[in-house]
């Protein structure tokens, strides 16, 4: 699967111009200034957001903060509608099959594990149709124990890892969290064996009970628990949070490898590109206004009550959603077979 | 967790609760509404007003939504007595005995027992929960995924004994069942199985809409065939209406507190394991309750301990998903779920802290809820007399209102129309059921355990790297197993020995 050509940034300049040309006529087209004032109307009603998880979740309570601050600058609500099953691909599914290109229907998604999930299944969809144009949160993923847990340390579950196979909690096998703890795995020779526990919540549940050896899934969820659970590991170039983390080291700085950052938490807006292309002001004006709420201190007040990590919120571009696609897409295919049941 | 409170917290505790009596007599009559429609349940109740309970304070809105779940509990069991449809998949139990107890005039005596059952039930395990949360909290550090699927077995088992008058049909309406409870994508790689290519299954085939058609579609198409619901002796006994079937029926329920106390229990425990819910425990304590009966034969006739069990054991569940949720902070069920959501946005953490930083948020939904049970005595009870009138409304209004009713019902989770079309599939397949012989709980009892099974059987499996002998590899799994086939075998015994000693007398010349 080559993801350079499904995951397209965005359009160029010339693009956008062409699709202006074709909206607003030729006449008018040939020095369009893209203001907000072409975008005048839009929007007019609520905005439609399909969610490819469950109500109640983390990818809700991001969704209802970011959307809580947007619908006033842009003066409508936001209605979310959740589509979960089969790892997001339901949602995806329903959104390309149903929203119209209007651009008051978007999408809003974990990027990581949606993406490796078409790395595994192609979806019926046409991948170079759609793309995300927004990241907004980048949540490493860890290695995490409960506090009843023996491991104490990073070494102590990777010395019993190779005296038998531990079993780890995860939300999905095809995450980047899940393949982080493989790729710990393969370069220490420990053994484990990922078992997907469909959700955090649950993933949580698995490993605060004791049935699983020790987790892994994005961080946002385990420090803000931190009288529960211990992170042993980050798959982050360095640590984000060392005081919440109680200063955990990074798979590349404790078993000096060269790994990409893991994100696995990467939540994202997509559009239809056709939408965008119909419509390049009304995607300016979301753009634009999107960009704004991570710069509000109302946004920081509400998502501070969440008490999920601030350091990880932020507007990234498509072309930086598009660059963390790819690298997620590449590192999948190398545990493809892993991930697809074909090896295990 | 060491807690260090005194009777007299606990008493202030609930005389402050009592004073948000405002905000908990709403939260039981909208909860006993939406209980009984099927499609709404608490959860989706709390996330459509989620703009009011986050306008209030936390201790408030803890209080509404509390008091909203354990009142949606009791109401889904009130359809499913009057008009055999249960409101959500707790209560699916509920109408084998309680639907053919209102079929014989007994309506309003069949609610007022399941009011007591789940009051008294819900009130108990409350206090239970309440006095002894830390200990209760380590039942999920016990009862894992091979635990679970013996825990299952004995709901799934509930179909040999249903099939025990016509083993082949029962057998085969089960399996049928768990046919369908298998569509959708396999828990551990996500491959779509059974789903005919309908992206709408591809998240399991949805449980209200087989709920409905299964139960009420069914059911409205068989009642058209006659003018009521109710038999010829029905009529005669509701055209003397009154309050004495009300107490009479208070007072049988009061006077199987043993049977009450019981099946509450076996509701808590299953709460407290995240995940598990209110269907499994109202099937597994059916089982329970009729393996142990002395009048098991009368089970599915309109038996009264058939209607207690699955009831008090419900509602006992509902205390029980709240004691992870606020000891370790990991929610029981989706209720529970929605509710941390509402805390969180707050800025409240649940877990060990909250009952030393927060006492009343972290007893407040104990209190809340025994509360709640003890004003629905006074404000419920009374309702039964005329919730029961229902039964004597003729089935040519009847059926028209159950299927637009229960369509609308299960467009409301997912807003799908595929869900509405299935609902009448279900319908259909229940209605052929029932003409030919298939017990439709049997299928049913398939739908909704067979994907928590195999949830838990692939977990297992995968955990063991398929070895089948995990199933055997824990002291309290193998306790269950033991248990389990004790409960299957008991009834066979008892036959025999009740056979024998018939027989014995029968040839005796003395006696």
């Amino acid at each position: 699967m080559n993801y350079d050509n499904e995951f397209d940034p965005g359009l160029s300049r010339r693009d956008i111009l062409k699709g202006s040309m074709a909206v607003a006529g030729a006449a008018a087209a040939t020095s369009f200034p893209f203001s907000n004032a072409f975008a005048a109307g839009f929007p007019d009603r609520n905005l439609k957001v399909y969610v490819p998880t469950r109500e109640g979740g983390g990818a809700d309570r991001l969704l209802r903060s970011i959307t809580g601050v947007w619908k006033n600058k842009l003066g409508v609500n936001f209605e979310p509608s959740f589509f979960p099953g089969a790892a997001g691909r339901v949602g995806y599914e329903k959104y390309m099959g149903l929203a119209k290109d209007d651009m008051y229907e978007l999408l809003f998604g974990n990027m990581g594990p949606e993406v490796l999930n078409w790395v595994v299944k192609k979806p019926t969809f046409d991948l170079s149709t759609f793309q995300y144009f927004a990241q907004v949160d980048s949540d490493p993923g860890i290695i995490f124990v409960s506090r009843r847990s023996k491991f104490k340390t990073i070494d102590d579950l990777v010395a019993e890892g190779k005296k038998r196979t531990l079993n780890v909690g995860v939300s999905r096998l095809a995450h980047p969290a899940t393949l982080g703890a493989l790729a710990l795995g393969k370069h220490t020779g420990a053994k484990f064996n990922p078992i997907p526990l469909s959700g955090g919540k649950n993933t949580r549940a698995g490993v605060a009970t004791g049935e699983m050896d020790f987790g892994a899934l994005p961080s946002g969820g385990i420090v803000n628990r931190a009288k529960s659970f211990k992170v042993l590991l980050m798959f982050s170039h360095k640590n984000p949070l060392p005081g919440r983390s109680e200063n955990a080291p990074t798979m590349n700085d404790h078993f000096k490898t060269n790994m990409p950052s893991l994100i696995a938490g990467s939540r994202a807006f997509g559009i239809k590109k056709s939408a965008k292309a119909k419509h390049p002001d009304r995607f300016k004006k979301l753009d634009d206004t999107l960009k704004t709420v991570f710069t509000d201190p109302a946004f920081k007040k509400a998502y501070a009550k969440t008490k999920s990590p601030w350091e990880f919120v932020g507007y990234r571009s498509a072309a930086q959603a598009k660059e963390y696609a790819d690298n997620i897409a590449r590192i999948g295919a190398e545990f493809k077979e892993l991930l697809s049941g074909k090896k295990s | 967790m060491e807690l260090d409170y005194d009777l007299a917290f606990f008493g202030e505790m609930f005389a402050r609760t009592f004073s948000f009596w405002w905000v908990i007599l709403p939260s039981i009559f909208l909860g006993l509404i939406v209980g009984a429609i099927p499609g709404f349940s608490a959860a989706n109740t709390i996330i459509i007003l989620l703009p009011l309970t986050l306008a209030m304070d936390p201790e408030t809105g803890l209080m509404f939504m509390v008091g909203l779940y354990a009142s949606s509990r009791m109401g889904a069991g009130i359809p499913a007595i009057l008009v055999n449809i249960p409101g959500t998949a707790g209560a699916a139990a509920t109408p084998l005995d309680g639907y053919p107890m209102t079929k014989q005039g007994r309506g309003q005596q069949a609610l007022a027992m399941s009011f007591v059952a789940s009051i008294a039930g819900g009130l108990l395990t409350t206090v239970i929960a309440l006095v002894s949360l830390p200990w209760l909290s380590q039942i999920a550090f016990y009862l894992h995924s091979v635990e679970m699927i013996v825990i299952m077995f004995f709901g799934i088992s509930l179909i040999a004994t249903i099939a025990a008058k016509d083993t082949l049909k029962g057998l085969i309406a089960g399996f049928f069942g768990l046919m369908i409870g298998f569509i959708g994508t396999d828990v551990v790689y996500e491959t779509p199985r059974g789903t005919f290519g309908f992206l709408e299954l591809y998240d399991k085939v949805p449980l209200i809409p087989a709920l409905v058609g299964l139960f009420a579609i069914s059911e409205a198409f068989a009642i058209i065939e006659n003018q009521s619901i109710l038999t010829e002796r029905g009529k005669a006994a509701m055209a003397k209406p009154g309050w004495a079937a009300t107490f009479e029926g208070a007072r049988i329920a009061a006077s199987r507190w043993w049977h009450i106390t019981w099946n509450s229990l076996i509701g808590l425990v299953i709460g407290v394991v995240p995940g598990a819910g209110a269907a499994i425990a109202s099937f597994v304590a059916y089982q329970q309750s009729k393996t142990y009966s002395k009048t098991p034969e009368l089970y599915g006739t309109g038996h009264i301990e058939g209607l207690i069990a699955p009831e008090s054991a419900n509602n006992g569940v509902t205390s029980g998903t709240l004691v992870p949720l606020l000891v370790i902070g990991i929610p029981g069920g989706a209720t529970a779920a929605i509710m941390l959501v509402v805390l969180q946005f707050h800025g409240v953490t649940v877990g060990p802290d909250l009952f030393l930083t927060s006492p009343e948020l972290a007893f407040g939904p104990f209190t809340a809820m025994a509360v709640t049970y003890t004003l629905m005595i006074l404000t419920v009870l009374p309702l039964a007399r005329y919730m029961s009138n229902i039964t004597v409304v003729s089935t040519v209004y009847m059926a028209p209102i159950i299927i637009s009713f229960t369509l609308v019902g299960s467009f409301v989770p997912r807003a799908y129309l595929f869900d509405m079309n299935l609902a009448l599939v279900f319908g259909v397949i229940g209605y052929v059921a029932r003409k030919t012989g298939y017990h439709v709980a049997a299928i049913l009892i398939g739908v909704i355990l067979g994907p928590l099974m195999e949830t838990y059987f692939l977990r297992a499996m995968k955990m063991s790297q398929g070895d089948i002998m995990v199933l055997f590899s824990s002291n309290i799994g193998n306790t269950l197993w033991v248990l389990l086939v004790v409960s299957m075998a008991l009834p066979y015994i008892m036959d025999h020995r009740r056979g024998k000693s018939e027989k014995i007398a029968a040839n005796d010349p003395y006696g």
